[in-house]
């Protein structure tokens, strides 16, 4: 590797790097520490990782092997962003630090930390699995290979971003709902299971729907658009989360699961009222037995504190609910019309 | 641990698609695959350009026949002709299969698969998607090799074939993750590891980890290296990485261009231009670089490869990759401006000597992709066929060691071995008297190999390279791990791949320094014609007493004649 230190006659900037710092078996929390190197323009966090492995302070332990933004190894937080060390530029990042010259580097969240800025992936490739992120081909093994499938450049389409996935892990890293629940699905294999969904070559698309339709699958997503905005590839993930609701409740119906239940309850609602009624939501979407088992204690709460919701009688219809509810319908209309015709 | 029927190194193509067929093959078998890093990061995921077959979707008249033709050619007669004829007949078999199994080629009006032009080929013959065919390929096997259920062992680092005599008893390899040195019985194994381009460490565009593990591993158990001399230097690395930028870009039409605005490829390759073979192309562009005609940056001295005239629908569409390096690794937009480009290391021809199945001479030790050499490539591999090969014959090699398995008996790996294995890490891992950064002996080999065994080689310059590297191994003696930690240490994973890259360099030095003519990507200034009457023939490389002793082995000829090689 060569030094970060000139090659060039462009002007150079110390760079501090404040790297987190983690051996389970000698220490008994993580720290940081700070190695400073002077970095000209053009250099990447990357090879100034290397530049320090190979220069200050071998132990710094990290992934790396395309170096060219393909293989998706050293995915890790840059002043705390997820993104990829060997594409993402110094003085680009250097800007956005929070104190001037210091670039924050931490691992991926979400993931069992193992050491330094290496964290396992073996509970995202286990995701893959139980979510079949395969094609499960409608043509049989033995007749393989003789000729191909047709398939037309507007399918290719439906899921060539798709495809641009390298698993890096940096929508997993920034995902709201697995830092709460580690066994939500994740972006990655959303995005993932869109895609097999789509091609027209499997043939498991509704087992694989029904297993994304449960618990922990694709209606606990918040919409917070983190993976999309972290996405080293640019892949619009939300669209395939989006492509996967509107599958399910397509083929499966509306009173699937909880989460199509609850988006309906969120439609009627919106329709009727121009806002929510809250104080049903819950057992709109769960029923009333898991709303009792689940909820009670917390209702408790709200009415000693004077925090509940008003009764459906008591909510009133918004300001200009009429000219909303013709906005409302005109809007849906327009949706199943553009439905219709990406179908075709 | 329960000894395995088939143990697979590397996960990338080869690995992927041997364990996928060892499966089908006999699904009662007990397959793993063992790999340094996660399967889909495997170097396969770098391809950008596609896979050649003779499906004739695009040029009708396109036939395997002619493909053959073409990859002979391209290999400059080196390569075996029965291997050829295996790796064309097989390739829109195995097109079409991976197409059955969900990869996301490109297609064309007809909804059949894209094919387009690449150097060498008489036809448009090579399949894509975009241009992230590798990395799509590589999700595909991986994605079908979860489904089938395929044993996997990531982030493990192989040490050491265990030997009994003639035939192995299986590997011996590193958790990385707990540093902990297992046992792995096989009957049979499988070397899958990819290539050692990695060697000229900044003068390549290969992976980090693309140092011949699998093939230093078969050399100091004995088992001849084919060839190892031919590597081939891709044209078009970008000027400060050495990244790669697919021959794709000329495919689809872009030129090359020396700073007094000449498209001087009319000088070398009147009738391909851009599109001749790149060995060919490797040595127009050096040349010129040589003869005065590049452009000079503090970054070293460069060409154009210019994409500005095929406008910015078509880069966009076609070449997004190549953009988006040049931009991140660059800082040059090819829409606005020339891409500076200079030749770098890209591929090993070379190898494990393997026969058309994939074995080696030693029992249960087969070999398939970059990592072993069957010969299709010869002296120079054409773009295009490196993932055919990988597919082809790490298939073929999947189902050979499935079959074959049985013939062996599963070995046994004592605590002695295991032990021994550990000590010598111990070894590597002492610090007093260790003082050498293995960063400066890594980078210094790369450095000498591509000055001294690069594009142009000559006698003199060999034998400094030959000189240089034996020192760089007694330095090698007292590198020092600086890491001593037993979890994930990449310390000591980079030394112990600094060591393989170090004994395969003496093999492709030593390789390079006896083939005195000029043949493919090796070319000797001081031999500077093909020489059919004393070197049409493989060069064989084997460890004796920790020396390289070189031999050789007749090409396989058939239905083509010796010719002269013209563009």
């Amino acid at each position: 590797m060569t030094a970060p230190i000139d090659q060039h006659n462009e002007t150079k900037k110390d760079v501090t790097f404040r790297v987190f710092r983690f051996n389970p078996q000698v220490d008994s929390k993580p720290y940081f520490d700070d190695y400073t190197i002077s970095v000209e323009r053009g250099i990447t966090v990357l090879r100034s990782l290397n530049y320090i492995k190979e220069h200050i302070d071998a132990s710094v332990s990290f992934r790396a092997f395309c170096q060219a933004g393909i293989c998706g190894s050293c995915g890790m937080r840059i002043n705390g962003l997820s993104q990829l060390a060997c594409t993402t530029q110094v003085w680009d990042v250097l800007v956005k630090s929070k104190e001037p010259g210091i670039i924050k580097i931490e691992p991926l969240r979400n993931l069992p930390l193992i050491k330094d800025l290496i964290v396992d992936m073996d509970p995202l490739v286990d995701k893959m699995k139980h979510y079949s992120n395969w094609i499960d081909s409608t043509m049989p093994e033995a007749s393989m290979g003789q000729k191909e499938f047709l398939i037309s450049e507007e399918e290719f389409l439906r899921y060539d971003k798709a495809t641009d996935c390298i698993l890096c892990a940096s929508c997993v890293s920034e995902c709201s709902i697995l830092r709460a629940n580690k066994e939500y699905v994740s972006p990655a294999v959303l995005l993932k299971s869109y895609r097999m969904n789509v091609d027209s070559r499997d043939a498991i698309h509704e087992p694989r729907l029904a297993e994304l339709v449960k618990d922990h699958g694709v209606w606990d997503c918040t919409h917070c658009y983190r993976c999309q905005e972290a996405c080293v590839k640019s892949i619009p993930i939300m669209d395939a989360i989006h492509g996967i609701r509107e599958d399910a409740i397509e083929s499966r119906g509306v009173k699937d699961t909880s989460g199509a239940k609850h988006a309906e309850a969120f439609m009627s609602d919106i329709e009727k009222k121009g806002k929510l009624i809250e104080a049903t939501l819950p057992i709109r979407t769960n029923g009333v037995v898991w709303t009792l088992q689940n909820l009670l204690p917390m209702a408790v709460k709200m009415i000693i504190k004077h925090r509940t919701p008003p009764p459906p009688p008591l909510v009133k219809s918004a300001k200009g609910i009429k000219v909303f509810r013709e906005l409302f319908r005109e809007m849906t209309e327009h949706v199943k019309q553009d439905h219709k015709s990406h179908k075709k | 641990m329960k000894p395995f029927d088939v143990v697979i190194v590397g996960g990338g193509g080869a690995g992927l698609y041997a364990a996928m067929e060892a499966m089908k093959t006999n699904p009662s078998l007990n397959i793993a695959v063992l790999s340094k890093v996660y399967p889909n990061r495997s170097h396969t995921s770098a391809a950008q350009g596609g896979a050649n077959a003779a499906l004739a979707n695009k040029a009708k008249d396109d036939t395997v026949e002619m493909h053959i033709f073409d990859t002979i050619k391209g290999s400059d007669y080196l390569a075996d002709q029965d291997a050829v004829d295996v790796l064309c007949s097989e390739a829109p078999k195995i097109i079409r299969e991976l197409e059955n199994m969900g990869t996301p080629w490109s297609r064309m009006e007809d909804n059949t698969i894209a094919q387009r032009p690449f150097g060498g080929a008489g036809r448009p013959r090579c399949c894509y998607c975009s241009d992230k065919t590798g990395h799509t390929i590589l999700q595909t096997l991986y994605e079908q090799c979860l489904k089938k259920g395929v044993m996997f062992f990531n982030e493990y680092f192989v040490l050491n074939l265990s030997v009994n005599g003639s035939r192995s008893r299986g590997l011996i390899a590193m958790n990385m993750k707990s540093g902990k040195v297992e046992a792995f019985p096989a009957r049979t194994v499988i070397f899958a590891t990819g290539g050692y381009a990695k060697m000229y460490w900044n003068r390549s565009s290969n992976a980090a980890g693309n140092t011949g593990d699998g093939q230093a591993i078969a050399y100091r158990s004995g088992i001849p290296l084919k060839d190892m001399e031919f590597v081939q230097f891709h044209p078009t690395g970008l000027r400060k990485s050495g990244l790669l930028i697919t021959e794709g870009a000329r495919g689809e039409g872009g030129y090359l261009i020396n700073k007094d605005g000449e498209r001087f490829m009319a000088r070398y390759a009147k009738e391909k231009m851009e599109l001749g073979p790149r060995d060919l192309v490797a040595r127009s562009i050096e040349t010129e670089i040589l003869e005065g005609r590049g452009f000079d940056s503090p970054a070293g001295t460069y060409i154009h490869l210019d994409l500005t005239h095929l406008g910015a629908d078509l880069i966009k569409s076609r070449l997004p990759q190549i953009r988006e390096m040049s931009m991140q690794f660059e800082g040059v937009d090819p829409i606005e401006e020339p891409i500076p480009i200079k030749p770098t290391a890209h591929y090993s021809m070379g190898g494990i000597d393997t026969d058309n199945f994939g074995r080696t001479v030693m029992g249960g030790v087969y070999a398939a992709g970059e990592c072993g050499c069957v010969s299709v490539h010869g002296a120079n591999r054409l773009g295009g066929n490196s993932l055919l090969d990988i597919l082809v014959f790490g298939r073929i090699a999947g189902h050979t060691a499935a079959q074959e398995a049985g013939k062996f008996e599963s070995g046994t790996i004592s605590e002695t071995e295991l032990k021994e294995q550990l000590e010598e890490i111990r070894g590597i891992m002492q610090s007093s008297g260790h003082y050498e950064r293995y960063g400066a002996l890594r980078e210094e080999l790369g450095q000498t190999l591509a000055l001294n065994v690069g594009i142009f080689r000559e006698s003199s310059l060999l034998q400094k390279g030959i000189q240089d590297i034996s020192e760089l191994k007694e330095r090698f003696k007292k590198v020092r791990v600086f890491d001593t930690s037993d979890v994930f240490n990449t310390n000591l994973m980079q030394v112990l791949e600094l060591k393989n890259m170090l004994d395969l360099a003496e093999t492709v030095a030593a390789g390079a320094y006896a083939r005195q003519e000029s043949r493919g990507s090796h070319t000797r200034v001081d031999f500077p014609v093909r020489d059919d009457a004393n070197w049409h023939k493989h060069s064989l490389a084997t460890m004796v007493n920790g020396k390289v002793s070189l031999g050789e082995k007749p090409v396989t000829m058939g239905r083509y004649e010796l010719q002269e090689r013209t563009y």
